[in-house]
C-alpha cells in the first residue's frame, strides 16, 4: 500500500490501536467558553489597539531622522519629507519602534524555543506543567490562544503561533509594505503581546522541569554582589539568560561535591535562574557588572548562553586568559565547534591558550568540562598573576595623564563627570570615583573616546575597590507565578483600598542616577503598602542596599502577592507572570472567561486594576517589548529618561475631554470620566518627577471610594514630598468628599472651594457641586461597545 | 492639616515599628496597664473637641520610661448609638498608627503604644496633639460623629479604676454581639464594595453572617450605612420571612434581583444547595459537596494539599465566585463557621465531613461537641475511600443517608448520588473524578467508530531491515 498525504478511506478496522494524546471531559470544555479571538492574527485585535491609540496618541522622538533600509537611501525624513519608497517620518519611527519590540519578542521566543526543544528531549513532551497551587496555569497563553496547556508538549503549538506572528510582523518592515504609522503601532502592540506568550512558555517549562520555586513566597534568599565572590577559589562565571547548559554544570558539581571547591556565579538572568534551580549558586549582579567583572580578572572560566552578552567578550577575555565556552548558537563569536571532541583535548587547548574559547552544544560535556577546566585554570592564572586592574602606582600615573578634555564625559551615556573624578584622584581623593562606580553602567564607551588611551573603566574599578568589596546584598530567588490563592487573599486589600496599587519594577540597569534609585523607589512604595513586583536586573539591584540594621528589602518585606510585599518573579522571561497576575484578577474576581478573550480582559485590566510598570533603566529591546506587551493589556508603563530613545511614547491628553468617554456596561450609556490612567507609555526625567507619577498612574475609573481615597493620599503626599507642591490636577480625581485623603479633608475642601469654585456644605462637610461625575460603585466602565448589555458593536 | 500638628499623618506610617533603641516612652502594653474605650453619650452632655489629661504628660515623662495609658473617647450625634462604639474604637488603632513616630498595637485592654525619640525631637510633647489628631481623623471618616471629646489618663490608680469600668462595658458589648441574631434586627446590610473588581457581586451581611471576605460584620455595615446610606454599604429591609431555616427574606430577594441585574432573584443566606449566597473572589474558605458521601467538605486557601475529592483549593475556588450562584461550591469567611446558623438549611455541622486540620483547629471551639470528632482532616482521610471508612467508623450523621444500597453505588457510580440530592440539578463534582487517566491505558474499553474521521499529524515510514 502506498501512503500519501491526503484523505483515504478505511473500510474495516481490526486490531487497531488509536493513541489519544489527551482526554478532556466535556464539562471542562463547557467551563471555558472560547472568546472571539483565539490565537489572533495581526489584524484581529486591531480594533482594541485603535481604542487605545485614539486615547493614548503616539508621540515620536526620532533619535535618527534617516532611513537607511534600502539602496534608494539613505533618505532624510525631516521637514515632512518622504523617503524614496514613500514612507514618512512618522511611519518610519513607528516602524523602528515596532522592529525593536519585535527584536525583544524574538529574543524571548527564541530562548523559549531552545529551552522547549531541549526540555522535551530531556524530560519528554508529556512532562506535566507544575507552577504551584493554581487552577489557571498559563494565564497569558490561555488569554491569547485559548489553549489550556497541561504538559510541556502542549506548548509546541503555542510557540508555533508566536513564531508565525513574529515572522508576519517582521515581513511588514520590508520595503513597500505597511505605510501607516498607526498600523505599525498596532503591530508593535501585537509583538508586545506575543512576547508575553513567549516569555510565559519559557518560564513555565523551566519551572516545571527544573524544579524551580513554584509560586513560593518564601523562596530562599541568595547572596548578590561583586563583593560576595571568594576569589581564592576557582571562579566559574556564567553570563546570559538561558539556564539549560548551566544545569548540567550544577548537577555535576552536586554529584562530585564541588560546591565547596568552586565559586559558581553568574551575571544577568542566568544568575536568577541558576539560583532558582540551586540556591548554592551566587549572583554577581546585573548586566552593568559584566565588563567590570571580567576586567577584575577574577573569573577563571566564562560560560555564555544568549541575550545581553557583550559582543566584545573574546577581546576582553583573551587578554586575561579567561577561556570562554559558548553554549548556544545565538552567540558563537567565530569560535570552533568542539561538540564532538574529547573533553580532555578541549580542556588542554583552552588551558594552554591555544584556543581562546570553544563552542560546545553537548551539555553533558559542558557539565563535566566546565568544573574540571575551571579547577585547572585557577592555578595557571594565579601563577601568571593576571589582573586587568592597574597597580597603585599605575593608577596614579593613569589619573595624572588625564588632561580633563571631557571627551569621555560626552561619550558617556550617563554624562558622568569622569574628568573631575580623575582630577580628584590625582589629589588622592577617591570619593568621586566611588560614587561614579555605582552610576557607571560599565559600557566602556569612554575608553574609545579618550585621546590618551586611558583604560578608564579599569581606573574606575581600581578606585572603587573599597566599595566593591562591600557590595554584598541579598535577593530572593525568583518565585515564579502568583498563585490563585494569593490573589484571593489580596482581594480584600484591593477592594478595601488598603493596597493602593501594584508597581512592577522591571528591566535593565541603564538608570539615570545609579542603582540606588530602584532601591529607594521600591522602599518608598513598600512603605506605602503598594505591592512591588520585580524581576531581572532590577530585582538584583533592589537587593544591593541595606537599612540601618543591615537588612535588604527582601529581608524586611514579605514575598507574597500582598500589600506591602516585595516579589521577585525571577528572570526576564518571568515578567510574563506580572501580566498574568492581572489576568488572574479578572478571572478570579470577575469570573471573566479568559480563553481567547484578550480584548475583554485588557479592557477589565485597564479600567479596574491599578498596576503600573516601571522600566527605570530600560535599554534593551526586550525591555521595550515587555513594556509594549503590558500596554496592550491596558497596563501603563513608565520609562526612565533614556526612554525617548525607543522613539515613541503613548501619552494621554487630560485636557481633551472627548478622549475620556467610557461606557457603562450595564446599559451602554456614555460617561465622561477622569483621565485614568493618564498615560500608557511615558518617560520621567528624574526620580522626583517619577514618584507622584507612579501614584497617579494607579488611578482607575473603577476605583471605589476607599481605593480612590488611598490612591489620592499617596499621589498628593508624593508630590508634596518630591516636588514640594500640591499637584495641579489632584482635584480632577475627586468624585465626592469620601475620595479625599482622611488627614487632609478639611484643608482640601477649602482648596476646592477657593481655588476651583466647588460648592461645599460645611455643616456636613459634603461636596455639593464641582466633581465631573459622581461615584457609583456599580458602574461598569468599559471601552468596548460589544461588552455592554443589549448593545452590538 | 498636618501643619497644625508637630508630626506627619499618613497611612504611610502604618507599618512603622518603634524598636527599643528608638523608643522615647512606652505606654500601656504587657508590662503596664491601659485601654482604649469609645462611649456613645448624649449630645448635650459634652463639649466638642475637648481634651482632658489626668496624670503626667509626655513632657513630664522620662526618656526610656514606661507608663500606663487609658484613652477614653466620647462621641455624640443624632445617628450615634452604642452599637457603633466598637466600630469607632477599632479605628483608634489605625489612626494612631498614621501618626509618624507613634506605634499602636492591639486593642481594648491590650493596647500597647510607643513613641519614638525622633518625634519628641520634632516637638511632640503633649498627648493633646495625639488626641486631637485622632479625633480629627474619627470625624473625617465617620461624619455621623457630631461631637467628640477625649480623656487620656496616665495616672496608674485612675487607670485601674476606669479599666474596671471599661471591662464591664466590653463584656456587655460582647454579650450583645453574641446574642444578636438575624431575627433580632429588621435591617440587614448589603455591601457592593467588591463591584470595583467583581461587577455583580453583592454581599448580604446579617448578625449571623459576616461578609465572606471576613472584613465586614453587621455592625460595620451599620456604621458605613450611616456615613453614606447611598454608598457601597447600604441597609436592606428584611421584609417578609420566607424560609426561616434557609434564611430567605423578601427584602433580600428584591435587592438581589436589582443589584445582580436580574441575574438571580432569590438568596437563602444559610443554604449551601438552594439559592446560595454569591461570592466575589476573596473568600477565605470554599465549601464543596461530595456526592459520594453526601457530605460537605471545606478547604481554606492556606491548605496546599488535595481535598479527598482529589481537588485543590484553587481548583474548587475556580468553580465559584464572580458574583454568580454556583451550586455545589460555596465561598465563606472563616467567621461564618462560628455562626449558630451555619448552613443550617443543609444540616449545619451535621453535614460537614472534612476540613484541613489547621482550619478545624482554628474553629474547634465552635464545632458542636457531638460532631467534633466526626469531622475528618487530612490526617484521617486523604481520599474518598479513607473518608468513607472514617465516617462509617465514627458514625457520622451523613452515614444514615447513605442507605442500604451503598454497595451497589460503588459499582454504578453514575447513579450513586441520588439518595440525598436536592430536587434541582446539581453539577456532579464526581464527574471530575470520572475523567480517565491522562494517557490512554486502553484497559478494556470498547470503542465503536461511526462516521469517524481519524486525522493523523504525521506518519513516518521507515524501511524494515
Amino acid at each position: 500500500m502506498v501512503i500519501k498525504k491526503g484523505k483515504f478511506t478505511i473500510e474495516g478496522l481490526e486490531n487497531v490501536q488509536i493513541n489519544i494524546g489527551k482526554v478532556i471531559s466535556s464539562d471542562e470544555e463547557k467551563e471555558e467558553p472560547q472568546g472571539p479571538t483565539p490565537a489572533p492574527d495581526i489584524h484581529e485585535l486591531r480594533d482594541w489597539d485603535m481604542r487605545l491609540l485614539k486615547r493614548y496618541e503616539p508621540v515620536y522622538s526620532p533619535i535618527c531622522d534617516l532611513c537607511c533600509y534600502c539602496t534608494y537611501g539613505k533618505c532624510d525624513l525631516t521637514g515632512n519629507k518622504e523617503g524614496a519608497c514613500g514612507i514618512n517620518q512618522e511611519a518610519h519611527q513607528a516602524r523602528e519602534a515596532m522592529l525593536r519590540t519585535l527584536t525583544g519578542a524574538a529574543a524571548h521566543a527564541g530562548h523559549g524555543r531552545h529551552l522547549l526543544n531541549h526540555l522535551i528531549e530531556r524530560f519528554g513532551a508529556d512532562h506535566p506543567i507544575d507552577v504551584g497551587p493554581s487552577n489557571i496555569k498559563a494565564p497569558v497563553t490561555q488569554t491569547v490562544l485559548g489553549i489550556k496547556p497541561e504538559t510541556i508538549g502542549d506548548f509546541v503549538p503555542v510557540l508555533d503561533y508566536v513564531e508565525e506572528q513574529i515572522t508576519q510582523l517582521l515581513a511588514t518592515t520590508h520595503i513597500g509594505q505597511e505605510g501607516s504609522a498607526i498600523d505599525f503601532e498596532s503591530k508593535a502592540l501585537h509583538a508586545g503581546m506575543v512576547d508575553h506568550v513567549g516569555m510565559e512558555v519559557s518560564d513555565i517549562i523551566q519551572i516545571s522541569c527544573l524544579d524551580m520555586p513554584k509560586s513560593q513566597a518564601d523562596a530562599p534568599l541568595v547572596d548578590v554582589g561583586m563583593g560576595i565572590i571568594d576569589s581564592t577559589k576557582p571562579v566559574l562565571l556564567c553570563i546570559g539568560h538561558n539556564v539549560a547548559a548551566v544545569t548540567y554544570i550544577m548537577d555535576y558539581m552536586e554529584e562530585h561535591d564541588l560546591f565547596d571547591k568552586i565559586e559558581l556565579a553568574a551575571i544577568c538572568c542566568t544568575a536568577h535562574d541558576m539560583t532558582r534551580v540551586n540556591p548554592k549558586a551566587k549572583v554577581v549582579g546585573s548586566l552593568s557588572k559584566q565588563l567590570k567583572y571580567i576586567r577584575s580578572g577574577i573569573p577563571d572560566l566564562i560560560i555564555v548562553d544568549e541575550q545581553c552578552i557583550r559582543a566584545d567578550m573574546m577581546r576582553e577575555t583573551s587578554k586575561l586568559h579567561i577561556p570562554v565556552i559558548a553554549t548556544n548558537d545565538k552567540v558563537m563569536y567565530g569560535l570552533p565547534d568542539r561538540s564532538n571532541d574529547d573533553i580532555d583535548d578541549i580542556i588542554n587547548d583552552l588551558a594552554s591558550g591555544d584556543q581562546p574559547g570553544v563552542l560546545l552544544f553537548d551539555y553533558d560535556k559542558v557539565g563535566e568540562l566546565a568544573p574540571k577546566l575551571v579547577m585547572k585554570m585557577a592555578p595557571i592564572r594565579k601563577e601568571k598573576g593576571i589582573t586587568a586592574l592597574p597597580s597603585d602606582e599605575e593608577f596614579k600615573k593613569l589619573a595624572s595623564s588625564c588632561t580633563q578634555c571631557g571627551a569621555c564625559v560626552i561619550g558617556c551615556p550617563q554624562g558622568l563627570e569622569i574628568d573631575k573624578a580623575m582630577e580628584a584622584a590625582v589629589e588622592g581623593d577617591l570619593t568621586l570615583f566611588e560614587e561614579l562606580h555605582d552610576k557607571c553602567i560599565g559600557c566602556g564607551r569612554c575608553e574609545f573616546e579618550c585621546p590618551k588611551d586611558i583604560p578608564i573603566l579599569n581606573v574606575i574599578e581600581k578606585a572603587a575597590q573599597k566599595v566593591i568589596r562591600e557590595e554584598k546584598g541579598k535577593v530572593r530567588t525568583g518565585r515564579g507565578q502568583v498563585g490563585d490563592p494569593e490573589i484571593r487573599e489580596e482581594g480584600v486589600n484591593l477592594v478595601m483600598g488598603t493596597t493602593p496599587g501594584i508597581i512592577a519594577i522591571i528591566g535593565c540597569p541603564n538608570y539615570p542616577d545609579g542603582s540606588r534609585d530602584v532601591y529607594e523607589i521600591a522602599e518608598e512604595m513598600l512603605q506605602r503598602s503598594y505591592i512591588v513586583v520585580t524581576s531581572g536586573c532590577s530585582a538584583m539591584d533592589i537587593g544591593m542596599f541595606k537599612d540601618d540594621e543591615g537588612k535588604t528589602l527582601y529581608e524586611r518585606y514579605g514575598g507574597s502577592f500582598l500589600k506591602g510585599n516585595l516579589l521577585n518573579t525571577g528572570s526576564c522571561v518571568s515578567n510574563a507572570h506580572i501580566t498574568a497576575t492581572t489576568i488572574k484578577v479578572a478571572a478570579i474576581f470577575a469570573r471573566r472567561d479568559i480563553s481567547g478573550n484578550f480584548e475583554e480582559i485588557a479592557d477589565y485590566v485597564m479600567n479596574r486594576i491599578g498596576a503600573v510598570g516601571l522600566a527605570w533603566g530600560g535599554f534593551t529591546q526586550k525591555a521595550l517589548s515587555i513594556g509594549t506587551g503590558c500596554n496592550r493589556l491596558g497596563i501603563p508603563v513608565v520609562l526612565g529618561p533614556h526612554g525617548p530613545k525607543y522613539r515613541r511614547a503613548y501619552t494621554g491628553k487630560p485636557y481633551d475631554k472627548d478622549k475620556w468617554n467610557l461606557l457603562d456596561a450595564r446599559d451602554g450609556s456614555v460617561h465622561n470620566v477622569e483621565p485614568a490612567p493618564e498615560h500608557l507609555l511615558i518617560s520621567a526625567e528624574n526620580k522626583a518627577e517619577l514618584m507622584p507619577l507612579l501614584a497617579k498612574l494607579c488611578f482607575r475609573p473603577g476605583d471605589n471610594n476607599l481605593g480612590r481615597m488611598i490612591k489620592l493620599t499617596h499621589y498628593i503626599e508624593l508630590s508634596e514630598k518630591y516636588l514640594g507642591v500640591l499637584p495641579d490636577d489632584w482635584h480632577i480625581y475627586v468624585r465626592s468628599e469620601a475620595d479625599l485623603p482622611l488627614a487632609k479633608r478639611e484643608k482640601l475642601l477649602k482648596v476646592l472651594e477657593e481655588e476651583h469654585g466647588w460648592k461645599i456644605d460645611w455643616e456636613k462637610k459634603k461636596i455639593l457641586e464641582g466633581p465631573a461625575r459622581k461615584v457609583d460603585v456599580s458602574f461598569q466602565p468599559t471601552n468596548v461597545p460589544r461588552l455592554c448589555k443589549g448593545a452590538s458593536e | 492639616m498636618a501643619d497644625e500638628f508637630p508630626f506627619e499623618i499618613s497611612p504611610m506610617f502604618e507599618g512603622e515599628r518603634v524598636r527599643k533603641d528608638d523608643m522615647y516612652v512606652e505606654l500601656a502594653g504587657p508590662k503596664s496597664k491601659g485601654f482604649e474605650l469609645v462611649s456613645a453619650v448624649d449630645i448635650d452632655e459634652m463639649e466638642d473637641g475637648k481634651f482632658t489629661l489626668i496624670g503626667p504628660d509626655i513632657s513630664d515623662m522620662e526618656e526610656g520610661g514606661r507608663y500606663p495609658l487609658a484613652m477614653i473617647y466620647r462621641i455624640a450625634g443624632e445617628l450615634v448609638e452604642p452599637d457603633l462604639e466598637a466600630i469607632v474604637e477599632r479605628r483608634n488603632h489605625d489612626f494612631q498608627n498614621y501618626i509618624q513616630g507613634v506605634m499602636h498595637l492591639n486593642q481594648r485592654y491590650d493596647v500597647w503604644l510607643r513613641i519614638n525619640k525622633d518625634s519628641i525631637a520634632k516637638g511632640l510633647n503633649s498627648f493633646e496633639d495625639i488626641a486631637k489628631a485622632t479625633m480629627m481623623l474619627f470625624r473625617n471618616e465617620l461624619p455621623f460623629i457630631e461631637k467628640i471629646d477625649a480623656t487620656y489618663i496616665t495616672d496608674i490608680e485612675k487607670v485601674e479604676d476606669e479599666l474596671a469600668k471599661a471591662m464591664e462595658r466590653y463584656a456587655a458589648r460582647d454579650e450583645r454581639t453574641r446574642n444578636l441574631h438575624d431575627e433580632d434586627v429588621d435591617t440587614f446590610y448589603g455591601c457592593s464594595l467588591c463591584q470595583s473588581f467583581a461587577p455583580t457581586s453583592v454581599c448580604v451581611i446579617t448578625p449571623d453572617r459576616i461578609a465572606l471576605c471576613g472584613a465586614i460584620n453587621w455592625f460595620d455595615g451599620r456604621a458605613a450605612a450611616k456615613v453614606d446610606p447611598e454608598g457601597p454599604q447600604f441597609p436592606i429591609e428584611k421584609g417578609e420571612l420566607l424560609d426561616e431555616i434557609g434564611g430567605e427574606y423578601s427584602g433580600v430577594n428584591e435587592v438581589a434581583q436589582k443589584l445582580s441585574g436580574d441575574e438571580y432573584n432569590r438568596i437563602k443566606i444559610h443554604s449551601f444547595f438552594e439559592f446560595p449566597h454569591t461570592s466575589c473572589g476573596c473568600f477565605e474558605v470554599v465549601g464543596f459537596y461530595m456526592p459520594e458521601v453526601d457530605g460537605i467538605g471545606w478547604v481554606d486557601r492556606d491548605y496546599t494539599g488535595m481535598a479527598p475529592n482529589g481537588l485543590a483549593f484553587s481548583t474548587m475556588a475556580g468553580q465559584t465566585g464572580g458574583g454568580k450562584q454556583v451550586i455545589g461550591f460555596l465561598g465563606v469567611g472563616i467567621n461564618y463557621f462560628r455562626s449558630p446558623k451555619f448552613i443550617q438549611a443543609d444540616g449545619g455541622w451535621n453535614r460537614v465531613v472534612w476540613m484541613p486540620k489547621f482550619l478545624k483547629d482554628k474553629v474547634l471551639a465552635d464545632i458542636p461537641a457531638d460532631i467534633v470528632d466526626k469531622v475528618a482532616t487530612e490526617e484521617d482521610a486523604q481520599d474518598l475511600d479513607t473518608l468513607k471508612e472514617f465516617l462509617k467508623e465514627k458514625d457520622h450523621p451523613v452515614v444514615k443517608n447513605w442507605g442500604a444500597d451503598e454497595e451497589e453505588e460503588e459499582d454504578e457510580e453514575s447513579t450513586g448520588t441520588s439518595t440525598a440530592m436536592p430536587v434541582f440539578g446539581m453539577p456532579d463534582p464526581a464527574m471530575l473524578q470520572n475523567i480517565p487517566p491522562m494517557i490512554g491505558g486502553g484497559g478494556g474499553i470498547k470503542i465503536t467508530l461511526k462516521n469517524a474521521k481519524v486525522s493523523i499529524d504525521k506518519i513516518i515510514l521507515s524501511s524494515k531491515k
